[in-house]
This record gives C-alpha cells, sequence and structure tokens, in this order.
C-alpha cells in the first residue's frame, strides 16, 4: 500500500543544507497499524509528509498503491491526498467557528462531495461524541477534540490515516482511550494507520514498530502472534 | 509470590477446603499465576504445624475444612504492612554489558540493540494483553500490566543511556 524507496530528504538554509532523511526504505501493508519513532529531528514527521504527498523527497520514491508520488505536480497530490489520505495531529487543528459536526464534515465540503448524514451519524458514534455535535471546539476537552480530529479524518474513508503525535497534548488517561480509538478502526474496520510518536506507550498499540535514529532507521520490531498461555508464562517467569 | 500469605487471606474471608483455596487463589490472580494442588496441600500443613490455621474438622463431602486461628490473622496483618524490598541494583543484561566490557567484548552496541528489541516487542505483547484485558472487563490484573510496560518504558531510556556512554 505504501512503499518508500531509497528516500532522502534535504532542507536547504542559504548554503546550509541539513540532510533529514538518509536513504529510507519502508513499506506498509494495507490493514496494517505502524508506529515511527525516535527522537526530536531524526525525521519520523518528514516522512509522515512526504507519505501524505505535502512534500516530495529529494531523491527517492514513495508510491501510494503503486502510484508514485513524487513525479506529481502539487495540484494531483492534493487530489491524491484528499481522497486516500486522512490526517490526524497533534494539536488537533479544529476550526474554532465551526460545531464538531461542521468540522468532522468540512473536508467533504471543501471537496464538493455529499453530505451522508447516517454516515456522520455513525463516526459519531464510533468516537463516542453523538451528544457532542453541536458544540464547538473550545467546549470540549483536549482528548474530544481529538476525537472529532479523528472522525473528520476518517469522514471520507481514506485507505490511509496519518497521525502525528496524535496524544502528544495529552495525559496517559486520554492517550489511552485516543489509543484505544485508533485501535478499534484498525482491528474492527482494517483502517491502515501510520502513528509518528516519540511515546512507546502510544506505540505499543501499533502492529510494528520502525524506530528512527538521525535520518535512518535504526531497528524494526513486528508483533508475532503467540499463544495467550505461552506468553503468560514467559511474561510471568 | 507468597503462597503462604495468600492462602491466608483466603481463609480470612472464610474456612474453605484444599480444593477450594487453590480454585481462590486462581480466581485471586486470575490465573495469572500457576499453582498446583501440591503445592496447596503442603502449605496447609505447614501452616497448620506452625498453628497459623487450624481445622474444625471436615465438611459434609468428608473435605477437610480450614479455618485462619488469631496467630494467623496477627502474622497475615504484619505481612501486609511490610512494604516490599525491590532488586533495584539487581540487572541481568548490566551484569552481562560488564562482562562484556572485561573482556573487550567488540558488539556491544549490538547486544543493546538485540536487548531493545526484545523489550520492544515485550511493548507490542504487553499492549495487547491490556487490550485484551480491557475488552473482557479484567481490571484485576490490568495494572500490573500497566506497572510492567511503564518499566519498560524506563528500561528502553535506560538502555539508550548506555548506548551512549
Amino acid at each position: 500500500m505504501i512503499k518508500v524507496a531509497d528516500v532522502t530528504k534535504e532542507f536547504k538554509n542559504g548554503k546550509e543544507v541539513t540532510t533529514v532523511l538518509k536513504g529510507i526504505d519502508f513499506s506498509v501493508k494495507e490493514g496494517e497499524f505502524v508506529a515511527i519513532m525516535g527522537p526530536s529531528g531524526s525525521g519520523k514527521s518528514t516522512l509522515l509528509q512526504l507519505i501524505g504527498g505535502m512534500d516530495i523527497p529529494s531523491t527517492g520514491r514513495i508510491e501510494l498503491d503503486g502510484e508514485e508520488l513524487q513525479t506529481k505536480s502539487e495540484k494531483q497530490r492534493t487530489i491524491i491526498r484528499r481522497k486516500d489520505i486522512g490526517f490526524v495531529f497533534q494539536n488537533y487543528q479544529l476550526l474554532p467557528t465551526l460545531t464538531v459536526y461542521e468540522n468532522i464534515t468540512f473536508p467533504l465540503h471543501a471537496d464538493r462531495q455529499k453530505v451522508n448524514p447516517d454516515e456522520v451519524q455513525e463516526l459519531l458514534k464510533a468516537v463516542a461524541l453523538t451528544d457532542y455535535e453541536k458544540r464547538f471546539p473550545h467546549e470540549l476537552s483536549g482528548g474530544q477534540q481529538q476525537r472529532v480530529a479523528i472522525a473528520r479524518a476518517l469522514i471520507h474513508k481514506p485507505a490511509i490515516l496519518l497521525a502525528d503525535e496524535p496524544t502528544g497534548n495529552l495525559d496517559r488517561e486520554r492517550s489511552s482511550d485516543i489509543l484505544d480509538l485508533l485501535s478499534s478502526f484498525h482491528q474492527e474496520r482494517g483502517q491502515t494507520i501510520v502513528m509518528v510518536t516519540h511515546d512507546m506507550f502510544a506505540a505499543g498499540h501499533a502492529d510494528r514498530i520502525v524506530l528512527f535514529k538521525d535520518g535512518v532507521i535504526e531497528t524494526e520490531v513486528q508483533r508475532e502472534d503467540e499463544d495467550y498461555a505461552e506468553f503468560l508464562s514467559r511474561f510471568m517467569a | 509470590m507468597s503462597v503462604k500469605h495468600s492462602l491466608l487471606a483466603l481463609l480470612y474471608e472464610r474456612p474453605r477446603h484444599g480444593y477450594e483455596l487453590k480454585t481462590g487463589f486462581d480466581e485471586l490472580v486470575q490465573s495469572m499465576w500457576p499453582l498446583n494442588a501440591g503445592q496447596v496441600y503442603t502449605t496447609l500443613d505447614r501452616l497448620e504445624r506452625d498453628d497459623l490455621i487450624e481445622s474444625p474438622g471436615n465438611d459434609q463431602k468428608d473435605r477437610k475444612l480450614y479455618t485462619i486461628t488469631e496467630k494467623g490473622v496477627e502474622t497475615l496483618w504484619s505481612w501486609l504492612e511490610e512494604p516490599v524490598e525491590r532488586s533495584l541494583l539487581k540487572d541481568e543484561f548490566y551484569f552481562k554489558y560488564l562482562c562484556a566490557s572485561h573482556v573487550d567484548y567488540e558488539d556491544k552496541q549490538q547486544m543493546i540493540q538485540a536487548q531493545k528489541q526484545t523489550m520492544i516487542k515485550d511493548v507490542l505483547h504487553l499492549t495487547q494483553m491490556k487490550q485484551q484485558m480491557n475488552r473482557s472487563g479484567n481490571d484485576t490484573m490490568r495494572m500490573l500490566v500497566e506497572g510492567a510496560l511503564l518499566h519498560l518504558e524506563a528500561d528502553i531510556k535506560w538502555l539508550d543511556m548506555i548506548a551512549k556512554d
């Protein structure tokens, strides 16, 4: 579904060139939940922006379902992004003058798509905000605002959900709610998710953790299916 | 893990026979720690010998019943009051790492990396376990798993510190 091949990304500031990604090879299968971890400046958010088509790599290829992003114009990438990608950010990025319902349906209006009220209600129920549709963002807690942002990111049924530090502004309990919500979309609806986080607790909810360090992949760890009894005896030993 | 004190706690609740103590223990720890019937009966023998429990006789099905004595209650209470010591400065990996330094082992960074991968895998598995517990409404042992996850987070940060050192 996502293929990143030998990708580098440089940023120029005058004569100074900073290489943020140094030859990244990485892929995500359909229905996978992958967490990208690493310290600040390790390149993890830059990779997320490249996958989301918000920028293009300096060298290398990025494919979404076999379609190369780096050869597309900005306008073409925007069309792909609106169709295939949902974004969730650390600071929610809700529109303050719009209600919960209007925020969630905003991407459909922006893309001149018809709103199906039943689908909106179903999504509101999934994010446990059924009674909040007429509220404004400032009337909600941080965790509730992030749930609105998740619903907004999924309203157009994107193939891929990209989440950049989705629990970065939340305490552990609220983080847990958000991560359980993302896990339920992944497990029950097969949603493909790529999440950037610096938090091991958040990353543990994924199927696979990819660790970034200084612009390269340091290591990748995949969860393996284990027999529950064996699994217990290993932890209890 | 003190089988002795868990049996005293179960007998404090009410008199029970051996099999009930085994099932009571399994329920207490949600079957997460294995305990065989043999361990229950040898522990009961010792507790009876030390006057911490006694038997008022057999039940209708001729099974030997046990009750806690006053001395048993005192023992249980002082155990509950006593803080638990933890082996904070005993770490198997660090011991191995020290030995590696001693023999000029060249792949110490690889050792750290392999240890880190194992710990990350444990984070993935324990998080899954926590989610299963949430779904099944098993709140009793959830905090144990939460604690293990917090320890693992700290251990992974600690490995990064060793790697930089």
